[in-house]
């Protein structure tokens, strides 16, 4: 059974925010301006968060990238009162935007606080405009939002996939984080599979979930050495 | 009587009853018109689909190229129509307007009658190539029209497509076909 997951090398993370940025531009996330911002609704379904450790002068940055952890027993969908987030077969939480009614529930219930709330309808100027992602929609006001895996590069996969008759790949769906990483310190792929590389990375010795005592099963595992 | 239910009982006329009529007719009159009437598709000719793929035995795919291959089907343009149409063919009088236009240098771009929603993924391929699906499946008896429909011949929503999902045994989960 596949179950796609992804596991962050944070040994091998620079911080350097390329999967972020790749992240906004393949999702149409929209920018919020600067008012909105400083209430903190900024949307940034992958985050790059940045954590100081040790007294000063002996301190080092630690890099935390963080997408939707995609949790085996999400917390999210329990609360969701219209089924519009809900895990699919392959283990991808999704989130049906036509069907959310917007009561935040999820963004609550959700511990990584990676459910995004579109307090307004996204505006675009005129050149992002020209650079909108066809494959995924632009989210309305009053609907929650959140990583997909990019799923709908599953999608086009799955299809290519089928059209030839055989399995889809490990290369052939790679979301847009594990993609543009410079230093391959995201990978991604099914968790199930043996012949995927995240299948061996996450039963390496320094694999760990963050949260993992709240029982949510995350399918996103960190490498860290440092403990 | 409804003349007599216009005036009160001491015979005056109801301002507040005739005003109501007043709107119930407009409303009756206009709001047909405003639903059917914006969601028409106009295309350049009056294109028969019946002449061509009856009576001349064209296949959907000699006009409709990518319906095996692509999420979208694609239409004839004016070097598919220029073909034959170049020269005037045939009797009809629309035949020989195509061939005034293809002369005059216009382009011929005919309007698509099916728009999915942004938020459903949709290709020709997974349907057409991979399922076996025929085209009347969601097209209707389109083939057999000798004018263009001014909208589509089936309503193709969610229901219509999880029927034939469930009937097909094709998937039903959300994030197979929503993005």
């Amino acid at each position: 059974m596949t179950r796609w997951g992804m596991v962050i090398d944070l040994d091998r993370c620079t911080g350097c925010a390329a999967c972020e940025v790749a992240c906004k531009s393949e999702n149409n996330i929209a920018t919020v301006p600067p008012h909105q911002a400083e209430m903190g609704r900024v949307m940034s379904w992958m985050r790059v968060l940045a954590h100081t450790v040790g007294d000063f002068p002996d301190t080092h940055l630690e890099f935390y990238p963080r997408p939707c952890m995609h949790c085996d027993n999400p917390p999210c969908i329990k609360v969701c009162p219209v089924r519009a987030t809900y895990i699919d077969p392959e283990g991808i939480v999704g989130q049906i935007y036509p069907r959310c009614i917007g009561c935040r529930y999820c963004a609550n219930a959700c511990p990584f606080t990676v459910k995004y709330f579109n307090w307004y309808g996204p505006e675009w100027s005129d050149s992002e405009r020209q650079h909108l992602n066809p494959d995924v929609s632009p989210r309305t006001k009053g609907v929650i939002e959140k990583c997909s895996f990019c799923h709908h590069r599953l999608q086009r996969a799955r299809e290519q996939a089928r059209a030839e008759n055989r399995d889809v790949r490990e290369e052939d769906y790679q979301p847009a984080c594990a993609e543009i990483c410079p230093t391959r310190a995201i990978v991604f792929g099914d968790l199930d599979n043996p012949t995927h590389h995240v299948a061996e990375l996450k039963e390496d010795p320094r694999a760990m979930r963050i949260m993992e005592d709240l029982g949510t099963q995350p399918k996103v595992y960190y490498l860290r050495a440092r403990r | 009587m409804i003349a007599q239910r216009l005036r009160d009982t001491r015979g005056r006329v109801r301002p507040y009853l005739v005003l109501a009529l007043g709107i119930a007719l407009i409303a009756a009159v206009v709001l047909p018109v405003i639903a059917l009437g914006s969601s028409r598709v106009p295309q350049p000719v009056a294109f028969n689909h019946l002449k061509h793929t009856q009576d001349l035995g064209l296949g959907c795919e000699f006009c409709h190229p990518y319906a095996r291959t692509r999420a979208h089907s694609g239409l004839p343009d004016v070097t598919t129509c220029s073909m034959c149409h170049t020269s005037p063919q045939g009797t009809s009088a629309e035949a020989a307007r195509v061939t005034e236009l293809i002369t005059a240098g216009d382009l011929l771009r005919f309007n698509k009658l099916f728009r999915m929603p942004d938020h459903v993924f949709y290709t020709h391929r997974r349907h057409v190539a991979i399922a076996e699906l025929s085209c009347e499946t969601c097209h209707g008896d389109i083939a057999h029209t000798e004018r263009p429909p001014v909208r589509a011949l089936v309503k193709v929503d969610m229901d219509f497509c999880l029927d034939c999902h469930r009937k097909q045994g094709a998937t039903l989960d959300c994030n197979a076909c929503h993005r």
